[in-house]
């Protein structure tokens, strides 16, 4: 039963889905204050190469996960002074974070005499349960079947989801979102939570990256991570920026991510650069119908969203 | 108190800092590139030359530059002048490839004898409407029903990536050579529809480019169509009370970004690739097409030398390798002068000032005395 | 200069050689100020006198460039608002600083370091409710500010500061979005604030009302201090010639003398706003070549779409516009402009003008598709410069310099060369909305003389403002809109104050009274 087509599809989704929550949920803490970050995909790849890069040379996961953390959190900075500080065009300065944050990962991963390009990593993340527990039917894989990572994913899941809806802080974060001038006016210093929130989300999109690099594709290439950045960016949208809901759209994704693979299991044939449209096309048609004009605001769309705050504005 | 520095907008900014800005963040970024070649054991120096060298240092070289400068022009103009209207088109590789798509299209179904002037017209042409109709998928929704076009376009980006490449593989599909069977290739246009080159690989592509970004400067500053477009991409508001029709506005510019965007993928197929390689079509043109449009102000005429420059950085790319320095240098630079350039609006539009300093005669008194 | 305090009590505010500019534009010049403890303090000037400036920088949204600022005898600097409000400074803003997205209670805790790190929604709501009973100011603490009516809105702003148990409030022009009579209750809250030994500033530019609920008054004008007194021993006469620098005259307005036939008739016209509630609702007015009607009403009944309606840019759910004789209703923006329309809105770089272009291509904005600007689908340059240098020469629009954007132009520079620009160009009517707001004295006098000069060449005028001055000053007629419908008409020599505020907030009366 544990090795029937849709416990595997399950299974498959759950592990392509998790570096995607993870960037997914901090896009939405930056999001959440104001700040539109395209850099995504430039501060996962650059977590992806810090984190296989010091496991690499240490041998342990965790310091591998740590310093893609703090990489993706100090890459994230860049955008923070552009937007935050300088307050010029966020969309502008995501890609320009984008194709810095690409291009250092993959020169980092082909510097020097022995580069890292096609090694195997050290260790990778493996389920922390023994086997006989996810021998268990139906809820042995989905319950136990996972690696550290995943457990920590639904952690940060629940955590964002509280803090954001059932905290003071997280009270300031949306207002600072929705309207930076009152929330200022009330005594918050906007700067300062928007400068946080990036930083966090840089700090979960390495962490995303990580994973890749880490536990989905344990060796270095070029760009391990796909598209998955930029994914996390649509699924923003579709979770309605809401920590739960990226949970379980991270996790649809993932398993499109699959269909290719169960449909060749099933015997269907079409061709994988179609399947691979799918995300996407499946991202166009959601906001099509969910998330045009005003439904955005509906949806929870934070109303000051990409728009630079000035303070001494007269 | 006096320690303190405000930061204010300013009005007009010198023209010698909007020319400084650029060039400053050239400089910034290659300083920046060079910390991280030394950081990387590498020889700064040595690579910059050889960049330089590549890139400039001969007659080939300089054509191979402007090669890769000519579709990186399309891109600009399609980024800055989407931009300049606040319409987010970062869309521009999947209109360059669906324009490319459209271009190979065209160019393999007409009939071997069709005279080189229509043929080439008409691959130049369908890239270009191919690239609109990409953008169309985008720009309809946005106009009518709202929808966002930064995710939008973004993801029709990777929806023609596997379209192109579903058109290569696939095997009824006629943009596949029947002759290529070990590797699956796009199928070659008819000689007819390529653009002539006239020295080394370069060809007349690179004048369609220069000519559609001049175009592009006279529309905006010389014509009434493009003082519409000045005064929608300045505010929404005031270009309604004026009697602007704003989404016919926004749509046909939308349109036009993407048709020279298409136009960058049609000029590929028709000159130096002769066929739809998706390869060669996926390097990041769109991308970096914004890259040069920031760089260059939004400016269409600024957008030549911008280009020519990321075409010089592009080109020595992978010259690097035969020094042991990965080609995605290129990239940190391209990447940092996008980050620098940004910053440097930031620059242009603002200046510094002490509270007290430069400030006018403080107003008169009012001579008048208290009342109670 | 103010008097120092009689009492030997340490004044709850002290301001010393404020100054503040903008720009290089100073808003506030070495202003000193005092504020007692339980006092009601009115700041009285005119609209751009620094009233407001001068409650930011006491409110630490704004830090002065210089001075000193004592609270309770303690030189204080404030960084940020969070600085004040730990001196126990709050402000209420002319634009309410409230999340419109969030609820009442959630606004309440908004920023308050009291409220512990968990939300609790009940208990928040529980103590919003609570504070809302011992102020007499019932409020929905679950319901979202959007839902609010503004009068509630500004209760919300008070309650805000006394959950913070703000001893000193600010109040910035607090009746301006209220009806007489919602502004007596909240006199009556104010003096209550005060009675608790609290501290209340209350900008103001409307003498009556300072009278009516000040201890004290400081008068500024262009920026600085040019007077205090106790209100008791203040003449209003002399406070009006302080504010205005000079004396008080009624306005000459020469009464028009030919009015001619009816050119924009409107019939049960119903515009809905953008909650698709009908915000104008079944209106019919007339205007006459040569006439000034006001339509008088406080803000947010339907005047913005009444003016939209009319020019276009809002869509008329039903009814009729006529121009002329000729239906206009369903005609597009444009052919309204070219049909004789113009329009001075009330946002001036918000839709009159394009912020970011030059003084000369926006006086160009409703012609250039004609000639001598356009010539066939190319642009005339000279046509732009010529043109436009004659029209800032006439209209006296200054500090105009070659590729500066528009923006940075004064207030009264942005509307003159608005005014210019609608006024040149071929029309029969013109509709204006709030012409003279936020202007200087000199700016407000050129704009009513323009408009009067429209009346006297025949045009038909219709002025859509908040400002009873500015009405009686130039309307010939006066309508009274509440909720979308007319409550009340009549000529401009009949009306009074006290009528008109009774009719705005919707006391219908007799239509022969």
């Amino acid at each position: 039963m544990n090795d029937s087509v849709l416990m595997l599809t399950i299974m498959a989704a759950i592990g392509l889905g998790t570096p995607i929550v993870f960037a997914t949920v901090g896009e939405i803490l930056a999001e959440r204050s104001g700040i539109l970050n395209l850099g995504v995909q430039g501060m996962m790849l650059f977590g992806a190469v810090v984190g296989f890069w010091a496991t690499f040379q240490t041998g342990s996961l965790w310091l591998g996960v740590f310093l893609a953390v703090v990489a993706g959190a100090a890459i994230s900075v860049i955008h923070a002074f552009n937007s935050v500080t300088l307050r010029v065009s966020q969309i502008v300065s995501g890609l320009a974070l984008t194709i810095f944050g690409t291009g250092v990962a993959i020169f980092i991963g082909r510097a020097g005499a022995s580069p890292l390009v096609g090694r195997p990593s050290r260790e990778i993340f493996e389920p922390i349960f023994p086997q006989s527990l996810a021998d268990i039917p139906l809820v042995g894989p989905l319950i136990f079947g996972h690696d550290a990572l995943v457990y920590l994913s639904w952690v940060i899941v629940a955590i964002a989801s509280y803090y954001l809806f059932h905290t003071r802080p997280g009270l300031t974060v949306r207002a600072v979102g929705e309207d930076p001038a009152s929330a200022e006016a009330a005594g918050i210093n906007v700067s300062r939570v928007r400068y946080i929130h990036v930083m966090l989300g840089g700090a979960l999109a390495g962490l995303g990256g990580a994973y890749f690099s880490l536990a989905l594709v344990p060796s270095w290439q070029d760009n391990p991570i796909g598209s998955a950045g930029w994914i996390a960016i649509a699924l923003v949208i579709l979770a309605s920026w809401r920590p739960w809901r990226a949970l379980w759209v991270a996790y649809l994704f993932g398993a499109a991510g699959r269909v290719n693979f169960t449909f060749q299991t099933l015997e269907i044939n079409i061709p994988s650069n179609l399947l691979a449209m799918l995300p996407f096309l499946l991202a166009i048609v959601a906001m099509l119908i969910l998330a045009s004009g005003k439904r955005a605001r509906l949806l929870g769309a934070p109303e000051a969203l990409g728009v630079p705050y000035f303070r001494e504005e007269r | 108190m006096s320690r303190r520095i405000i930061v204010e907008p300013r009005g007009l900014a010198p023209w010698w800092l909007k020319l400084l800005i650029p060039v400053a963040s050239v400089i910034a970024a290659l300083a920046l590139g060079a910390l991280f070649l030394m950081m990387t054991g590498n020889d700064w120096v040595e690579v910059y030359k050889k960049m330089a060298d590549t890139a400039f240092g001969s007659g080939r070289g300089f054509a191979e530059t402007l090669v890769s400068a000519t579709p990186l022009i399309l891109t600009g103009v399609a980024a800055a002048i989407a931009f300049k209207m606040l319409v987010w088109n970062i869309g521009g590789e999947g209109q360059l490839m669906f324009g490319a798509i459209a271009a190979a299209g065209v160019g393999i179904w007409l009939g071997g004898g069709t005279p080189p002037i229509i043929a080439i017209t008409a691959v130049v042409l369908a890239g270009a409407i191919g690239g609109a109709f990409w953008a169309s998928l985008s720009a309809v929704p946005k106009v009518y029903l709202g929808t966002n076009e930064i995710i939008t376009t973004l993801m029709l980006n990777f929806i023609a990536l596997n379209l192109m490449q579903y058109l290569v593989l696939g095997s009824f599909s006629p943009w596949r050579d029947p002759e290529a069977t070990q590797f699956p290739q796009g199928r070659p246009i008819i000689d007819n529809a390529r653009i002539p080159e006239f020295f080394h690989r370069l060809d007349w592509g690179l004048f369609i480019a220069i000519f559609v970004a001049v175009l592009a400067w006279f529309v905006i500053s010389k014509t009434r169509s493009g003082f519409e477009y000045r005064i929608v991409g300045d505010s929404f508001n005031t270009a309604r009370y004026a009697g602007i029709r704003v989404p016919k506005k926004i749509l046909g510019t939308f349109l036009l970004s993407g048709a020279s965007a298409g136009l960058a993928g049609s000029i590929l197929v028709a000159g130096i690739l002769g066929k739809m390689d998706p390869r060669s079509l996926d390097l990041g043109l769109g991308f970096t097409g914004i890259i040069v449009a920031a760089l260059a102000r939004l400016n269409p005429i600024a957008i030549i030398p911008v280009a020519i420059l990321m075409g010089a950085l592009n080109n020595a790319g992978p010259a690097l390798q035969s020094i042991g320095v990965p080609t995605a240098t290129v990239k940190i630079l391209q990447g940092a002068i996008l980050i620098f350039a940004v910053a440097g609006e930031f620059l242009i539009g603002n200046r510094f000032r002490r509270p007290r300093e430069s400030v006018e005669e403080k107003p008169e008194p009012a001579k008048e005395a208290s009342a109670a | 200069m103010p008097d120092q305090d009689q009492s030997s009590a340490t004044p709850a505010v002290e301001l010393r050689n404020i100054d503040k500019s903008f720009y290089g534009v100073f808003a506030n010049a070495d202003v000193d100020f005092s504020l007692a403890k339980g006092e009601v303090h009115a700041l009285l000037g005119e609209n751009g006198a620094g009233k407001s400036t001068l409650c930011s920088v006491m409110a630490g949204l704004y830090r002065p460039d210089s001075g000193e600022m004592l609270f309770d005898g303690k030189p204080m600097v404030f960084k940020s608002p969070k600085d004040a409000y730990a001196a126990g400074v709050g402000m209420v803003y002319q634009h309410f600083r409230l999340v419109s997205n969030l609820t009442v209670a959630e606004n309440l805790a908004l920023g308050n370091p009291e409220v512990g790190l968990r939300l609790s929604q009940g208990q928040l709501e529980a103590e919003a409710k609570e504070l809302g009973e011992r102020y007499d100011f019932p409020v929905d603490p679950s319901a979202r500010i959007w839902q609010l009516s503004v009068g509630q809105q500004q209760r919300v702003e008070i309650l805000k500061l006394l959950y913070r148990d703000a001893k000193i409030l600010i109040l910035d022009e607090p009746t301006a979005v209220l009806t007489p009579q919602e502004g007596e209750a909240l006199f009556r809250a104010m003096r209550m604030l005060a009675d608790e030994g609290r501290s209340l500033i209350f900008v103001s530019h409307k003498l009556q009302e300072v009278k009516a609920v000040s201890d004290r008054v400081t008068v500024l004008r262009e920026g600085r201090v040019v007077g205090a007194a106790n209100t008791d021993d203040a003449e209003p006469r002399d406070l009006a010639r302080m504010m205005v620098g000079k004396d008080l005259v009624l306005p000459t307005r020469k009464p028009n003398e030919s009015v001619g036939d009816e050119v924009l008739v409107i019939e049960d016209l119903v515009v809905e706003d953008d909650r698709g509630l009908d915000a104008v609702d079944g209106l019919s007015i007339s205007v006459r070549a040569g006439e000034v009607v006001g339509i008088a009403g406080v803000s947010g009944n339907g005047q913005r779409e009444l003016a939209q309606g009319i020019v276009g840019l809002m869509k008329v759910k039903s009814g009729s516009v006529r121009l002329n004789g000729t239906d206009v209703t369903k005609k597009s923006v444009l052919a309204k402009i070219k049909s004789g329309i113009a329009y001075v809105p009330q946002s001036r770089l918000g839709m009159g003008l394009a912020p970011g272009l030059t003084t000369e291509d926006n006086l160009a904005l409703k012609q250039y598709r004609e000639p001598p600007y356009s010539n066939g689908p190319l642009l005339s340059a000279a046509a732009f410069g010529r043109r436009g240098a004659e029209l800032i020469e006439e209209f006296d629009v200054r500090g105009v310099r070659p590729g500066l954007p528009i923006r940075l132009l004064s207030g009264g520079n942005l509307q003159k060369a608005l005014i210019a620009r609608e006024v040149v160009q071929d029309h029969s009517v013109l509709i204006a909305r709030s012409p003279t707001r936020g202007l200087d004295v000199g700016a407000t006098a050129d704009v009513r003389d323009h408009i009067l000069a429209e009346r006297d060449r025949g045009i038909a005028v219709l002025l859509i403002s908040e400002d009873l001055d500015e009405l009686l000053a130039l309307s010939d007629r006066l309508v009274v809109i509440y909720e979308g419908r007319i409550v009340g008409e009549m000529p401009a020599s009949e009306a009074t104050a006290e009528r008109l505020g009774l009719l705005m907030s919707g006391e219908r009366e007799d239509q022969s009274a």
